[in-house]
């Protein structure tokens, strides 16, 4: 009995590294041959006979999408637009997230929905007034104005993970620094907001991925090289001069490092903020 | 006032926040926001769908009422974006469910190394649409793609296909990478709807002698209710209004193949420049979800809980 039972669980571990080795496979396979298409020259890409492993290893498709495309200005400008939208969601829904966490009052509950549901807007009912309203206040084809629509649907988002963080954190220490006097912004300056350092983080780095990937917002909002983010140039550089592979792989690589490098960063915490606020919510 | 708190002093923000008023300058300046960047371009949106407004003829302006969507039911595109609308949303979070479950029950087993692998199966979800898009464009190419390669090794394949200029496999062939994009998510949320499930119950239920299968039907099944409903809610509205993926892959081609209702509202607001129309078909997008929402909700009741 004890025997049988003992090669089930074996049985069990066997399928269950089998389906997360196939799956992490499956989830990074893709990714590593795009990383190896980069390595590649183009006629080894090119060729009759696919190529596994590269014969030749090469940086030149690297080099040329960085030295001969606009490349360095789109990711510049993808980082003022990211760094802007970062702060205007931290600045304005810290407040609100605490608000909702910490306090009830009347509509509060209809105000969170709100929240909720404005992310069911499709992001083509926004654009288009975003674009109307944008160019008539002369904001069409800068960062700011794309940071700013950006906020539209990540700052709800934002606001719903940092609840969850808040209300983990725990009211003891709060109680008593007001016990001891500290006003009531004291108490969330000093107290709520370092212990709930870590949901901050993560929420930060949750929506600056999302801004740093946002394809369609940036497609329709911005026109010019001063405010066009990679995205959208790398998607334009495809139609226009029929970039070649290893040079557009190139391009993907390195604009992923930067989400990879955050994501490696904060995933624990990231996934325990986005499960909590999914259960709760 | 010496308030003799060890706490850095505030000042005036500070004694503000003692006053009733305090709650309402916490929301005021996303409020502020929110109204100015998704209330007021709402409400200007609808209105947009009564209007004529084409960039393209500055001209032609004024209300039309309901002259858009009378257009829209006589427009065959329409139709074939919403049938490939429904068929792309449904197959996706069906797939998308289905492995993003089995992810999850794998991860939930707690081997050594699932720290490990959780993260490799995280990595897709965050990557962007763009880098996805043209990475599987690469990887399925009708005279590169290392995918036909290989099935062509394997004996699957004659010869290499080209599954996204193909009207028959294009819309598959979207789906596919669809749920490769999507199905972390999945996993991410079911394994913290398992993660909640105590293990009492299920001792219990071995030994009234239920079996894993009876386990799985008659615990896990029902205690992830929620969670699966909460996800395929969110699963759904995400998928219905973005057509970014698709916009990379196919443009709605070959023909209208993989046309969907965002995508072809999108291009006929920045290709066309048709912004009335453009507008109505977002309208009707938005109210078909809006159905879909309260239905589903009333449906699996996650409402009551």
């Amino acid at each position: 009995m004890a025997a049988t039972r003992r090669s089930r669980r074996m049985a069990a571990d066997i399928l269950t590294y089998f389906v997360l080795v196939s799956m992490s496979l499956f989830c990074i396979g893709p990714i590593v041959w795009m990383f190896l298409t980069s390595l590649k020259l183009e006629a080894d890409i090119v060729t009759q006979t696919m190529q596994y492993i590269p014969n030749r290893i090469t940086f030149q498709n690297y080099v040329a999408i960085w030295t001969q495309s606009s490349f360095p200005v789109l990711i510049g400008n993808s980082f003022i637009v990211t760094l802007i939208t970062v702060v205007v969601c931290l600045a304005t829904g810290t407040l609100a997230a605490y608000a909702f966490s910490r306090y009830t009052f009347r509509g509060r509950n209809t105000l969170m929905l709100g929240y909720l549901v404005v992310r069911m807007f499709p992001a083509v009912m926004m654009i288009i007034p975003l674009y109307v309203v944008l160019r008539s206040v002369g904001l069409i084809d800068s960062r700011i104005g794309l940071a700013l629509a950006y906020t539209s649907f990540l700052l709800p988002l934002f606001v719903w993970m940092l609840k969850g963080f808040f209300d983990a954190a725990p009211k003891e220490l709060e109680s008593a620094a007001r016990i001891d006097g500290s006003t009531r912004f004291g108490a969330m300056l000093w107290i709520v907001i370092p212990l709930a350092r870590n949901g901050l983080v993560a929420s930060s780095v949750f929506i600056a991925i999302a801004a740093w990937n946002e394809f369609l917002f940036a497609l329709m909002l911005t026109t010019g090289q001063g405010s066009r983010t990679w995205p959208v140039g790398l998607q334009l550089m495809v139609g226009e001069f029929q970039l070649p592979w290893g040079v557009l792989a190139a391009g993907g690589i390195l604009s992923i490092l930067p989400v990879m490098l955050m994501f490696a960063l904060v995933q624990r915490v990231m996934v325990q903020g986005l499960t909590a606020g999914a259960i709760k919510g | 006032m010496d308030t003799g708190s060890h706490l850095p002093k505030t000042g005036m923000i500070g004694e503000l926040s003692e006053t009733r008023y305090w709650i309402y300058l916490l929301l005021l300046p996303s409020l502020v926001i929110i109204l100015l960047v998704i209330a007021y371009p709402t409400i200007y949106g609808m209105a947009i769908s009564f209007r004529e407004m084409r960039l393209t003829r500055p001209g032609l302006t004024g209300w039309v009422g309901f002259k858009h969507y009378l257009v829209m039911i006589d427009d065959p595109v329409f139709w074939v974006a919403l049938k490939n609308t429904v068929l792309w949303v449904t197959f996706a979070v069906v797939l998308e469910l289905g492995l993003g479950f089995i992810a999850a029950t794998a991860l939930n087993r707690n081997v050594p190394g699932t720290g490990i692998f959780a993260v490799l199966i995280l990595v897709p979800y965050f990557l962007p649409n763009v880098v996805a898009g043209h990475m599987w464009a690469l990887l399925l190419d009708p005279r590169l793609g290392v995918i036909n390669d290989i099935l062509v090794r394997v004996g699957v394949l004659g010869s290499y296909k080209a599954w996204f200029a193909d009207p028959n496999t294009a819309l598959a062939a979207t789906i596919f990478v669809e749920a490769w994009h999507g199905f972390p998510f999945f996993a991410l949320l079911l394994l913290a709807g398992l993660k909640g499930i105590p293990h009492d119950l299920y001792k219990a239920a071995a030994v009234d002698g239920a079996g894993p299968i009876a386990q799985f039907r008659l615990i896990t099944v029902p205690m992830l209710k929620s969670v699966i409903a909460a996800a395929v809610i969110l699963r759904v509205i995400s998928l219905v209004n973005s057509p970014d993926l698709l916009l990379i892959l196919t443009g709605g081609g070959p023909g209208d193949a993989t046309q969907v209702l965002s995508l072809y509202a999108f291009q006929t607001a920045y290709k066309d420049f048709n912004f009335g129309y453009a507008s109505a078909l977002s309208v009707v997008m938005f109210v078909i979800l809006m159905v879909f929402a309260y239905a589903y909700i009333r449906l699996s009741k996650i409402g009551q809980e």
